[in-house]
């Protein structure tokens, strides 16, 4: 058995002739909490639609739980618990009813620990699912993908619409889940420091292509945000590869380097620089620097 | 599968009642023709009255066919379904099982009471009960056929297109039987137009995005 919980080969898809995702390559691991990350309409969502069968691919393949996603059988739909973006459960059916329904087609239902989520988020039984509050909607889909115990859960912007207390409580859900042995989330969200927070390995898209994928410990380390003082004037080609950004402002420069090696620093340092200060950056500046309009977008892995 | 079917039936409640109204309908219309002697002109289809019935059967069950993937479309039903430890093809499945419940609730009722009618009011040639029989499922084909076109014409909705062939279609299919009867050719015709529109059917749910 393959240990990847998610394969993504190659994965190149069109919308009415324009390039949505342009060749996405990336493996979600066992037990892995992976952060998809990328402006509206990077193509977050469509990922996690091939790889739930929904949508086809252009070009090629997707596995979950090994297997290719378009022939995902019923058995296998079953280990997997989804939270799609926007909560489109079947907004005319009372929640009591929709419950009823998403049991009986499940391949098995932990009726204690859909109790303890239905009673922590208080949600009433009798009203209509279109009655509900955003939060809610959230909260009802999120306990009916958790009552299947899912050995792979997909969630994509789950914490759309809650509030602050909520949102900390489906955090610590979530986490409480990944703690199980062998589950997987793969966790897509605009809300980057919920993903900070429990992600650990991060993937951020944009402009069709999956610019960074490696943990989140390494993401702070591969790129650097630097200042840059020259005692003359800015050198006009650092002969630097892989920079994300740079700024230039008199004989200060601030740059963005993807993949921060030795190698790099040493090319830095034969421009004798007066100073060289890191700034420090956090997942939501990494990802503002990696999402700006870039005429060659580096990627790092 | 079960689950699905009742899902089905539940959520469409207006379609078999609707079946079971028609049904009476056509049962009554059928008592009084026969009562006057007029069964040939039944059997025939060649009647207003033959014309109307098979007219609005065929038009009811494409409507229904197009108002049940259209209400699944728009309410993303199967969507949220095949998220859920489910299969398309069984998604698809209990649909026109749920589909094929409102026909057969529309028809047989109405095929049990003309043929105890005819044994009452005609005299016992094997001929009449064998016309019966060919008239019933040809009706049945035909109910079925546009059913699946109206499936089509609901899942492509918001494109008039698909819409409006579906709707050509069953106006010829009904054409050629008004003129024609139901012959041995038109049956074979039937079914494979049936046949052909299942088909259609069932690659146009497999293939679109949910």
């Amino acid at each position: 058995m393959n240990d990847n919980v998610i394969k993504v080969e190659n994965l190149v898809k069109y919308f009415d002739g324009r390039c949505v995702l342009d060749g996405i390559n990336f493996t979600v691991p066992r037990g892995c909490i992976y952060g998809l990350l990328g402006r509206n309409g990077a193509g977050k969502t469509t990922i996690i639609r091939i790889l739930l069968g929904l949508e086809p691919v252009t070009r090629g393949r997707t596995f979950l739980l090994d297997t290719e996603s378009p022939n995902l059988s019923p058995k296998v739909r079953g280990r997997i618990g989804c939270v799609a973006e926007g909560h489109n459960l079947i907004q005319n059916y009372k929640v009591e009813r929709l419950i009823k329904l998403c049991k009986d087609l499940s391949l098995q239902w932990n009726d204690e620990s859909f109790g303890h989520l239905i009673e922590t988020f208080r949600l009433p039984m009798d009203r209509k699912v279109r009655d509900l509050s955003m939060g809610m909607r959230a909260q009802l889909n999120l306990s009916l993908a958790m009552a299947i115990e899912p050995e792979l859960l997909i969630l994509d912007d789950p914490t759309l619409g809650l509030d602050t207390v909520a949102r900390r409580q489906f955090l610590e859900l979530a986490i409480e889940v990944i703690q199980k042995q062998d589950r997987t989330i793969l966790f897509c969200s605009h809300i980057l420091s919920d993903v900070e927070r429990i992600a650990d390995r991060i993937g951020i898209l944009t402009a069709g292509k999956l610019v960074v994928d490696c943990p989140m410990e390494q993401l702070k380390e591969r790129i650097k945000k630097l200042r840059v003082i020259f005692s003359e004037s800015v050198p006009a080609n650092l002969y630097l590869t892989e920079i994300i950004n740079q700024q230039i402002q008199g004989r200060e420069m601030t740059i963005t380097v993807a993949n921060w090696n030795k190698q790099k620093q040493a090319i830095l340092e034969t421009f004798k620089p007066s100073s060289c200060t890191e700034i420090p950056m956090s997942l939501e500046d990494i990802f503002i620097e990696c999402t700006k309009p870039n005429p060659q977008p580096v990627e790092v892995s | 599968m079960l689950t699905l079917i009742k899902r089905e039936i539940h959520d469409h409640p207006l379609f078999f009642i609707g079946s079971v109204i028609l049904s009476t309908v056509l049962i009554g219309l059928s008592i009084a023709t026969l009562k006057g002697h007029y069964w040939i002109e039944l059997t025939a289809f060649d009647s207003p009255a033959g014309t109307i019935v098979s007219t609005i059967l065929v038009f009811v069950f494409f409507g229904m066919g197009a108002v049940q993937m259209d209400t699944d479309r728009t309410r993303k039903i199967s969507a949220f379904i095949s998220i859920l430890s489910v299969s398309r093809n069984r998604i698809l499945l209990a649909k026109i099982i749920a589909g094929l419940l409102a026909i057969l609730i529309a028809l047989v009722p109405l095929a049990v009471t003309v043929t105890i009618l005819l044994r009452i009011h005609i005299p016992p040639i094997p001929v009449f009960h064998v016309m019966v029989l060919e008239i019933f499922s040809g009706t049945f084909l035909i109910t079925l056929a546009c059913y699946f076109i109206g499936l089509q014409a609901g899942w492509n909705s918001g494109r008039l297109p698909p819409v409006i062939i579906g709707l050509i279609l069953t106006c010829i299919l009904l054409t050629l039987i008004i003129i024609k009867g139901f012959m041995p050719e038109i049956m074979i015709i039937l079914t494979l137009f049936t046949v052909a529109s299942l088909i259609r059917t069932w690659h146009l749910f497999m293939s679109t995005p949910l």
